[in-house]
């Protein structure tokens, strides 16, 4: 579904991606950790064409993302993205927030996007929220909101850029039980995170990148255990032994 | 002692200047916050030359006295005084607001676009609907100071005949030979303008900064 082949990025002369190469297939759920720095959060914007690759092909579901032919925006409305500072529009309610691209990229009704967007906040847990502003609400409400944002375009593949690293501790965890259950529901997501427990728990596969490199792909409980790489396994015990 | 005689036999004068300069701020007003948008999205889109015209434009009128562009207003098509005069304010004032806007449109978080357009929005759409709304509300204070200075520069309507205020102190003065006290009357006129509007800006100000 998401293939990146032999991709490269740079900034001016500082590469950020070497010879990316990798498959995510749908449904999968990847989390991609790392130290910052890595290009974690690059190859994830790379995905919906937030940055653009320099060399190799990278394309979602056949199409490929840098082409000029491409329409960007068709194939950006099947890919929902999270953002770590959540990005809600602070001058719309969250209502708002939610019908706005449906409405106007999708054509939808007001009545079809506010039916289908108070769904979306039942299901992210603060219905009740509907008719706030984002200022209004706590950081975790923010976040989720912003995941029903993206789930309200009915999206194939979901983003996550370190959805939960603006977060106070306490709200980590409503943030993180609703990606769980979009991972139960089979959607396709591909996940920066500092979370080891959530990609212990929900992760298919974790990619471990260090200067731009995928450096080792592997199932958590692999990776987790028994690390091949000497780097994964310096990170893993900085991360978990602190 | 001021000769009030001036204020209330030319009261007609005086009234109809100052109607003229209401009309032609008001006008050039809105004619350069359409046109200051549009310069402002073009300086900031990402397509080259539209960037290289807006800087262009904003650089030029700049650096050239208003009352040139006046001027220019007036010779270059078959206006009267006061449609020229607009143009020429129109024209100049529009690279102002434009440096305004685009501030205000720079002081959005780009995350702000990024989260639209991976909405599945297009670049106008995210920055009618999500950027400009939020930049509008920065740039309010700005823009009313712009508006205040608007007012004032209105004033060289009068060297194209315009009939603004300035203009029928020019008249009023020429026919009684009275000059200071007649523009004394002009500037009172001038505060009567000014002074609220310079209130209004203040308030919004507070009221802004206290809302975020």
């Amino acid at each position: 579904m998401i293939v990146f082949n032999q991709v490269n990025k740079f900034y001016g002369d500082f590469q950020v991606l070497k010879d990316i190469n990798l498959t995510i297939k749908q449904g999968e759920v990847v989390v991609v950790i790392g130290p910052s720095g890595s290009g974690k959060s690059t190859l994830l914007r790379c995905i919906n064409h937030l940055e653009t690759i320099s060399d190799g092909t990278l394309t979602v579901n056949g199409i490929s993302v840098g082409d000029k032919k491409t329409d960007i925006n068709k194939l950006r409305r099947n890919i929902g993205m999270v953002f770590q500072h959540f990005y809600l529009y602070p001058h719309k309610t969250v209502l708002e927030n939610i019908t706005l691209a449906p409405m106007k990229a999708l054509g939808q009704s007001e009545k079809e996007a506010k039916e289908t967007a108070r769904l979306y906040l039942d299901k992210v847990g603060i219905l009740d929220k509907a008719e706030s502003y984002p200022s209004q609400l706590s950081g975790g409400q923010q976040q989720r909101v912003a995941i029903a944002r993206g789930l309200a375009m009915k999206p194939e593949i979901m983003l996550f850029d370190e959805p939960t690293s603006a977060l106070d501790p306490e709200m980590i965890g409503e943030v993180l039980d609703v990606m769980k259950t979009l991972a139960r529901e089979g959607m396709t997501m591909v996940v920066v995170t500092h979370e080891m427990g959530f990609a212990r728990e929900v992760a298919d596969r974790i990619v471990f990148m260090d200067a731009g490199k995928i450096l080792e792909e592997a199932v958590p409980a692999e990776f987790y255990e028994n690390p091949r790489e000497e780097r994964a396994r310096l990170f893993l015990s900085r991360i978990l032994n602190h | 002692m001021l000769d009030f005689s001036i204020l209330t036999t030319n009261m007609d004068s005086f009234l109809e200047g100052l109607k003229i300069t209401i009309i032609a701020s008001l006008i050039a007003l809105l004619g350069s916050f359409i046109l200051g948008t549009l310069l402002a999205v073009m300086r900031i889109a990402p397509f080259k030359p539209l960037n290289w015209l807006g800087t262009a434009y904003v650089e030029f009128i700049r650096n050239i006295p208003v009352l040139v562009i006046v001027f220019f207003a007036y010779l270059a098509g078959n206006f009267g005084g006061m449609t020229a005069g607009t143009i020429g304010l129109t024209i100049y004032t529009a690279a102002f607001i434009a440096e305004a806007i685009r501030a205000g449109i720079m002081s959005v978080p780009r995350g702000q676009m990024e989260a639209a357009r991976s909405t599945g929005l297009t670049y106008g759409q995210a920055m009618r609907m999500v950027i400009l709304p939020q930049a509008i509300k920065i740039v309010i204070p700005p823009l009313g100071n712009q508006f205040i200075n608007l007012v004032k520069n209105s004033s060289l309507l009068a060297v194209v005949a315009g009939g603004d205020l300035m203009y029928q102190g020019d008249l009023i003065s020429a026919k009684t030979y009275v000059t200071f006290d007649t523009y004394v009357f002009v500037a009172l006129f001038y505060l009567i303008l000014t002074i609220p509007l310079s209130l209004g800006v203040g308030y919004l100000e507070k009221r802004l900064a206290r809302s975020h």
